[in-house]
């Protein structure tokens, strides 16, 4: 049996990270959630993830800190894939998320269903 | 069916408050010929159970980004001597300071002699030892706090020597009493080379600052015998005793794997 994917979801909303963690859960991955950009940070230093989904506004940035997330992240796991939510998203916006690395860009709301099938196309991509 | 949980605290105010932490004790062994003593006991702490903050590594991660490490390291602190003092006799603990710590809060050898006297603690039973030693240490207050740390009879020790910013720089000015030789050197030293050159190169600097080495994360006999044989005395690692809550160190069950271990070495003498 092969090992469960990690995911690693990170959203100010208690209420989408729950609703992402359950659903990615019963898909057989392996989820840890974080609220604040520093919590993910504490878990992205000690664990590797597949996959990050993140929102791009969390509590305590600027607005778009999620973009400083892809950075981080492809600078310290470049095989990590990162997905970034938003639903506030400018066309400047997701070009500047492009242009640092992210791997989807998706608009809220999306169907819990079509982000997975997102996630899964982007992982079976990396193995 | 699972249900929604409801709204939590904010995590920093759950690690902070009251009863937010979980605090384990971990002996540091002194073997010296044929008589083992408890040295002293680390008091380490964890996050609330159920959260991220559970794992030390991420917890304390999570506090250098927050840049809360002079609060946590006060909670820390008094959790650490309430959980140590319920242990019988007078033993000594040694309690975590982030080194930016002792650099920006002068008044931390007033609140550890408070802390320590409240519970009934000579400050003579406590070591201090320096963590994540971030460049900025030497700034503000660290050198003047350390030396009223040492008025107060508390000695000082340096964690993860040989890791980032555990410098010949700290070593220098420090000038602690005790070297702790983290486990990314030990694990495995017996078998490696390099490993034992770092081992042996701070054990010599040791004798040269008349401190003492404490080897850390020493988990099999074969690492405990080569470092016997350097001539290191004081050990801690799970081939000991792993951290224990204090309910479970007064048990003293732990005790006699710990004089099975240590007289397997002996044996082998």
């Amino acid at each position: 049996m092969s090992e469960p994917k990690t995911i690693l979801i990170v959203d100010d909303e208690e209420f989408i990270r729950f609703a992402l963690s359950e659903y990615f859960s019963v898909l057989g991955y392996r989820v840890d959630v974080a609220g604040e950009w520093e919590e993910a940070e504490a878990l992205l230093a000690s664990r590797r993830y597949q996959l990050v989904i993140s929102d791009l506004r969390l509590t305590g940035f600027g607005g778009t800190e999620g973009l400083e997330i892809v950075r981080s992240i492809h600078q310290r796991w470049p095989g990590t894939r990162v997905m970034l939510l938003t639903g506030y998203g400018s066309g400047e916006v997701k070009a500047e998320a492009v242009r640092r690395g992210v791997d989807a860009f998706l608009e809220k709301p999306m169907p819990l269903p079509e982000i997975a099938r997102i996630a899964d196309c982007m992982l079976a991509r990396t193995a | 069916m699972t249900s929604f949980p409801a709204a939590a605290p904010n995590l920093v105010d759950r690690i902070l408050a009251p009863g937010g932490l979980r605090v384990e004790l971990q002996p540091i062994l002194d073997v010296e010929g044929a008589l083992t003593t408890v040295h002293s006991y680390e008091c380490l702490s964890r996050g609330p159970a159920g959260t991220n903050m559970a794992s030390a590594d991420v917890l304390f991660e999570y506090i250098r980004r927050k840049k809360i490490e002079q609060n946590m390291d006060r909670v820390c602190i008094e959790a650490g001597l309430e959980a140590g003092s319920r242990l019988p006799g007078l033993p000594h603990f040694a309690v975590n300071v982030h080194a930016i710590t002792i650099a920006t809060d002068p008044d931390l050898p007033a609140f550890l002699k408070k802390a320590a006297s409240a519970r009934g603690i000579s400050t003579s039973r406590l070591t201090v030892e320096i963590v994540e030693h971030a460049p900025t240490w030497h700034e503000g207050s660290f050198l003047e706090t350390l030396t009223r740390l040492r008025e107060l009879g508390i000695q000082i020790a340096l964690d993860d020597v040989g890791l980032g910013h555990s410098n010949y720089k700290m070593i220098l000015e420090a000038n602690p009493d005790y070297l702790k030789i983290d486990r990314f050197f030990v694990t495995n030293c017996h078998n490696d080379r390099k490993r034992r050159a770092v081992i042996r190169s701070i054990a010599e600097l040791a004798h040269e600052f008349e401190a003492t080495v404490i080897a850390e994360g020493v988990e099999t006999r074969e690492e405990f015998d080569w470092l016997c044989d350097q001539g290191v005395r004081l050990f801690q690692g799970y081939f000991f005793s792993r951290p224990r809550p204090v309910e479970a160190l007064m048990e003293n069950t732990w005790r006699e794997n710990l004089a099975v271990a240590v007289s397997h070495k002996r044996s082998n003498a």
